[in-house]
């Protein structure tokens, strides 16, 4: 097991921890104003929203590869403007995660405020409190379990990407070089041990991780 | 005499149909209203607008001289501006908070001996700092009740908040009800389908049918329990020595009750509900 080396896991916890983080941020006020809102186009946006669902990340992978070409609008606005590249960095794998992720936080977060009696909005409205001190002081409390939910679907589907990576990311040790890139490699390099390795640490990060989960929904249910 | 004044239309869903909500009441300050009528007829839609949780097609509300909605003029206070407590038939309590923190929420700041009192009123001392989640039905509308009233309302609006609890405790909390009603003399609209209930405690009674006022007037009661309610009008007073004797006009007949002391406002033409055993026929 001589190549084995804890680069690719920590860049792979880096990735999830970072794009769930940003997502938590984007993803609560989009599934609020999903939740509420009766906008005429909001099935549309729904749609772009859970595209990654069902799209191959091969697919998703090949738009970004174009869009975040230097030679693309956005490649070289971001290049020219911000001196930002997306291709083949870390930035990129974030920026592209986002979007990959996006369904994961949004439709649990969206799911749990629909649940919940619109009385209490309306409760907390006529007791003179703003949509945001609502949204923040009574609304997202009480779905402590979806935003778990949520965060944890995000992080464990980051983990798991792999084809949107390899499009976009490539192979770099520490750029791009993520656990499940790293898996592949092995394998074609016939380092069965090292592919193991990598694999059974993802394979018991990800049970530990859903495990507890499952363990503090429990307790949440019953409040 | 401050009042609140209320003309609202606006289209509305009925079990028959579409048809529309069309009303156009006034309310003394202080009052105590029951608002009765079949479910769907338009009574929580009447509450709603008065929170500002619903806003009709046209209309125009001024509580105290204060206008909160003109649609001609384009004003509609958003339901945080109005000074309105909504006790909902859910109770609405936030299950995330204690007792004593869903009572602090509803005011401005965190040290307002209110709250104490408005707990020592409704007897819910002992329970300030249980959840929601472990108090019984009467005791959760108690607590949604000091929670509306904590906001220092002048409106006060409860959407049958006691329809789900038994008799027992019914007849409690509308007790309670009153009596804080009267203690902080707030302009009260109690939604209710036990028109008994609502008789016995409001100064007013408002029927709905399909989204109309059809009946607007006092309540009385003739002698012997029931539970029907028929509409009256005050056809003649006769005051005597031993008190009044006051004949109200039903449907085609008239019935004579006494009085000792008859309310100040019962004059010939006056509308009144009244409580009886059936209706007389002829």
């Amino acid at each position: 097991m001589t190549d084995f080396d804890w680069q690719p896991l920590l860049l792979t916890l880096r990735l999830a921890t970072v794009t769930t983080l940003l997502l938590l941020i984007l993803g609560i006020p989009i599934a609020g104003w999903l939740a509420h809102s009766r906008f005429r186009l909001k099935p549309v946006v729904e749609a772009v929203i859970s595209l990654p669902l069902v799209l191959p990340p091969s697919v998703l992978g090949f738009y970004f590869l174009l869009a975040f070409s230097p030679t693309s609008f956005l490649g070289g606005l971001l290049q020219s403007w911000f001196n930002v590249r997306l291709l083949f960095t870390f930035e990129g794998l974030v920026a592209a995660s986002l979007f990959y992720s996006l369904p994961f936080m949004v439709h649990p977060i969206q799911a749990g405020l629909e649940n919940l009696p619109v009385s209490l909005k309306e409760a907390s409205y006529t007791l003179g409190k703003s949509r945001r001190q609502t949204l923040f002081r009574v609304l997202l409390p009480n779905i402590k379990p979806s935003l778990l939910t949520g965060i944890v679907l995000s992080f464990a589907h980051t983990i798991g990407e792999f084809g949107l990576v390899l499009m976009i990311g490539g192979n770099l040790p520490g750029q791009t070089r993520v656990a499940s890139v790293a898996i592949y490699d092995e394998v074609e390099l016939l380092h069965y041990e090292t592919a193991n390795a990598y694999s059974l640490l993802l394979l018991a990060v990800s049970f530990g991780i859903l495990l507890a989960v499952y363990a503090i929904n429990k307790r949440w249910v019953t409040f | 005499m401050p009042t609140i004044q209320l003309r609202a239309w606006m289209p509305l869903q009925f079990a028959t149909g579409p048809g529309d909500l069309q009303v156009d009441l006034t309310f003394e300050t202080g009052s105590l209203t029951g608002l009765y009528g079949p479910s769907g007829s338009g009574k929580t839609t009447l509450l709603r607008i008065l929170a500002g949780l619903a806003t009709p097609q046209a209309g125009f509300l001024s509580v105290d001289g204060e206008v909160w909605l003109d649609t001609e003029r384009r004003i509609d206070r958003p339901a945080q501006q109005r000074r309105v407590g909504m006790v909902f038939q859910d109770a609405a309590l936030f299950p995330n908070m204690t007792v004593l923190e869903n009572v602090r929420y509803a005011t401005e700041n965190k040290r307002d001996d209110m709250v104490d009192e408005l707990l020592e009123l409704a007897g819910l001392q002992g329970l300030a700092g249980r959840k929601p989640a472990t108090l019984s039905g009467g005791q959760r509308q108690r607590v949604a009740l000091i929670r509306a009233l904590a906001r220092r309302p002048g409106l006060l609006l409860l959407d049958e908040p006691f329809s789900a609890l038994d008799r027992e405790t019914r007849q409690q909390l509308l007790a309670d009800l009153v009596r804080l009603h009267r203690r902080f003399g707030t302009t009260t609209l109690l939604v209710s389908h036990q028109q008994e209930e609502i008789f016995r405690t409001a100064d007013r009674l408002v029927e709905m049918e399909q989204g109309r006022v059809r009946f607007n007037g006092t309540p009385t009661s003739l002698p012997g329990r029931s539970d029907q309610a028929v509409s009256g009008t005050i056809v003649g007073m006769h005051t005597g020595k031993e008190g009044s004797e006051v004949t109200i006009g039903l449907d085609g007949t008239t019935v004579v009750i006494k009085a000792e002391t008859p309310p100040a406002h019962w004059r010939e033409g006056e509308k009144l509900s009244v409580w009886t055993e059936k209706k007389r026929e002829e």
